[in-house]
């Protein structure tokens, strides 16, 4: 009996947050005449967007939680996505084929350069918020020096790549099979025992033989990897590469996780985290579509604006739940 | 180990401030040997260095212009502002060019300024000032002038392609701004509402929607009123929410989208697979002939990559000490019109009169142009129907 009462509670309180973002976010669209799906092709970018987030949150997470704050991610898949289109291009011309080498070639490329930005931090000892800086640059400037600033198009314009983002089936694919690897590398594997452990206390971690810099390299290249998914994920979306993102400019796609990592860290108290952050991405690509659907009233401007109070907002809540909750005892009551 | 380490550390700061150079000239072509002495060195000042018609007109000067003259174009990264583009001339400057051609319009007057300043001279190859602007500096011998379509040619341009798609029956259209507030996005989606048979803010006349359109910083949905044309969707710029916009746009199901420039450089595929008819203004490339004949492109009015010869002939002669100047002693002020195409087969008539190794604006026809040469034997070169 109480096994069940258990998972009830755990459901309501992982569900709790989409649902009241589904709910105010329906109202406010069909009070306006508006849907915040329109059709199929709104529901294949729906879901692109969703995955996008989510393996954007998963890589910002693994680091942030042991303490590590990465800038470099944007840089990261913006690079792997120039480095993976041009490779699968000069393989296959845009030919069949093309979405997955560019996927796969993105992930092991995302994977050695999130490697070198983990082996110039564990080698030069400084910062990780400073060496992410200057990975940061150094990548947008290989990006730049190998775009000339220009937008990449040939190489990702393809029927291939359009294929992918015209059916959410693929983009489901990617979600699921992101959630399965990261789950069961961090949950399942002695390398995320490990990483758990540093995370929760370095020095206890340290001293009972758990290896750091080793686990270190690894969640970097995880992260790049993620990353690397990311950036194909990214083109499939836009259809083009920005090669002139330079002056920390690729730092945005790394902060549109910021709100879904706390969502998802909340959510993470009832169910599995990376399930919670899934969820938490869920709940941004219903912010964005609706944003979509405004478009015409909610400048680019603004929806930052209002995703910026939306963070504040939820990072007061999480700062005072304890108090708010005795606050809303006695109403409850 | 600290050696390699102050090696690798100096190694990523040298890389970095790489990266980090703003608006610095690019590398530049060796020009070969020419028909005089002296090479011509010209910067070039671009705001788009991605979109279709940017890369027409840089393969033209880079390609054909440079082995036919002894000249030497040197292409600047993509400038975000007038900052930028003031610092690449005195870049230039520094560097011992002789002359400027923009593509850029954040704000002509300073660029022009600049390059008084300088001591070099300056040409607008796409955009024209405003009059007051002319007026202003039209007798500096610095001015070399402005040949392109002129603000009135914009706004027919958005006309006559709003016209198109009402005549043809659209009932519910979607439109990109490009990059309002530039004055020539903005006289062509004036010219695009008032082809609908649109109001905006009540207003009918072009001088009067241009300047709401100006004050308002895009198109306020709210303020479009359409009897026969709902404007179902609108947009500008591009960032990060660019393609959120254009899927909610296409969401709106409109029987066509309508672009006032870059359409074709950042969304024909997305278009192309949801199967909207779509148009835009920019210029006649492989590329958009692809899209116009395989895909959803339906209506494009262009110009033709060697339509910016003749600025480079009127540059080439002011350096050369022969500048072309009306009666009054002018600098040039000469509009071009743009081509439309409608299918394949009309854009490939204008596409195929200007191949890369036989443009329209050959050498032949430059030479024409170069030298000593009255206004009139100028304007009337620029204004023959090479189509």
């Amino acid at each position: 009996m109480n096994k069940s009462i258990s998972a009830a509670k755990k459901l309501t309180g992982a569900l709790a947050i989409p649902v009241i973002f589904a709910a105010v976010l329906l109202i406010l669209c069909a009070a306006n005449g508006k849907s915040m799906i329109a059709n199929r092709t709104g529901f294949n970018y729906f879901v692109l967007y969703t995955a996008i987030v989510m393996l954007t949150t998963m890589a910002l997470s693994i680091n942030l939680n042991s303490g590590r704050f990465d800038f470099s991610l944007g840089s990261m898949a913006v690079l792997a996505s120039v480095l993976s289109s041009r490779i699968s291009y000069a393989m296959l011309q845009g030919g069949p084929g093309s979405a997955a080498a560019m996927l796969l070639l993105g992930i092991l490329i995302g994977a050695l350069l999130g490697l070198a930005s983990g082996a110039l931090y564990v080698t030069l000892r400084i910062p990780p918020i400073i060496a992410s800086l200057g990975v940061t640059l150094i990548f947008e400037g290989l990006t730049f020096t190998l775009t000339g600033g220009k937008y990449v198009m040939t190489e990702v314009r393809n029927a291939s790549i359009s294929a992918f983002a015209g059916n959410w089936i693929w983009s489901l694919l990617v979600i699921a099979a992101a959630l399965f690897i990261v789950i069961w590398l961090f949950d399942h594997t002695k390398f995320g025992y490990d990483y758990n452990a540093l995370k929760n206390g370095q020095k206890v971690a340290v001293n009972t033989g758990v290896r750091e810099v080793p686990n270190a390299l690894v969640c970097y290249a995880i992260c790049g990897a993620l990353m690397g998914a990311v950036g194909f994920l990214q083109v499939a979306r836009s259809n083009s590469i920005n090669g002139g993102s330079l002056n920390f400019a690729s730092i945005s796609i790394m902060f549109t996780a910021f709100l879904p990592m706390f969502i998802g860290g909340y959510i993470g108290r009832y169910v599995n985290e990376k399930a919670g952050y899934l969820l938490a991405a869920l709940c941004m690509s219903m912010l964005n579509s609706t944003f979509a659907a405004f478009s015409n009233e909610v400048s680019a401007s603004a929806q930052s604006i209002i995703n910026a109070v939306l963070l504040v907002l939820f990072l007061i809540w999480l700062s005072n739940e304890r108090r708010l909750k005795q606050i809303l005892r006695p109403i409850r009551s | 180990m600290k050696k390699y380490l102050a090696m690798i550390l100096a190694m990523v700061m040298v890389l970095a401030l790489a990266a980090c150079g703003s608006a610095a000239p690019a590398a530049s072509e060796q020009a070969p040997a020419g028909d005089s002495g002296k090479t011509v060195k010209i910067g070039v000042l671009v705001a788009d260095v991605s979109g279709e018609e940017a890369l027409g007109f840089a393969n033209y000067y880079r390609n054909y212009i440079q082995s036919n003259y002894n000249v030497e174009f040197s292409y600047t990264e993509q400038l975000a502002d007038a900052a930028a583009e003031k610092a690449a001339i005195e870049k230039f400057a520094a560097q011992g060019y002789d002359a400027i051609i923009s593509f850029s319009a954040s704000d002509r007057a300073t660029q022009l300024q600049t390059c008084i300043d300088n001591g070099l001279y300056y040409a607008v190859a796409s955009g024209m000032l405003d009059d007051a602007q002319y007026e202003q500096f039209k007798t500096s011998e610095y001015f070399v002038g402005q040949i392109g379509p002129s603000m009135d040619t914009e706004y027919e341009a958005g006309y006559a392609m709003g016209k198109y798609f009402a005549d043809q029956g659209a009932k519910k259209i979607a439109m990109y701004g490009a990059f309002i507030p530039n004055p020539m996005h903005v006289f062509r989606a004036a010219g695009v509402l008032a082809g609908i048979g649109a109001t905006y803010g009540g207003a009918s006349e072009k001088d009067a929607i241009v300047g709401q359109i100006f004050a308002d910083q895009g198109i306020d949905l709210k303020k479009v009123e359409s009897k026969d044309v709902e404007l179902a969707g609108y947009f500008q710029g591009f960032g990060d929410t660019t393609f959120d916009e254009l899927f909610a746009c296409i969401g709106a199901q409109p029987d066509a989208f309508l672009s006032v420039g870059m359409a074709t450089t950042f969304f024909t595929q997305n278009l192309n697979d949801a199967g909207i008819a779509f148009s835009d203004i920019d210029s006649f490339t492989s590329a958009n002939g692809e899209a116009m004949a395989d895909g959803k492109l339906v209506y494009l009015a262009g110009k033709y990559s060697s339509s910016i010869g003749p600025v480079f002939a009127a540059v080439l002669n002011a350096v050369n000490g022969t500048p072309v100047r009306d009666d009054e002693g002018n600098a040039i002020s000469l509009s071009q019109d743009y081509l439309v195409a409608t299918d394949a087969d009309s854009f490939q008539k204008y596409a195929a009169a200007d191949q890369g190794d036989s443009p329209i604006f050959s050498k032949e026809v430059l030479d024409t142009i170069i030298g000593d040469v009255s206004y009139a034997d100028f304007s009337a070169a620029v204004a023959a129907d090479r189509g």
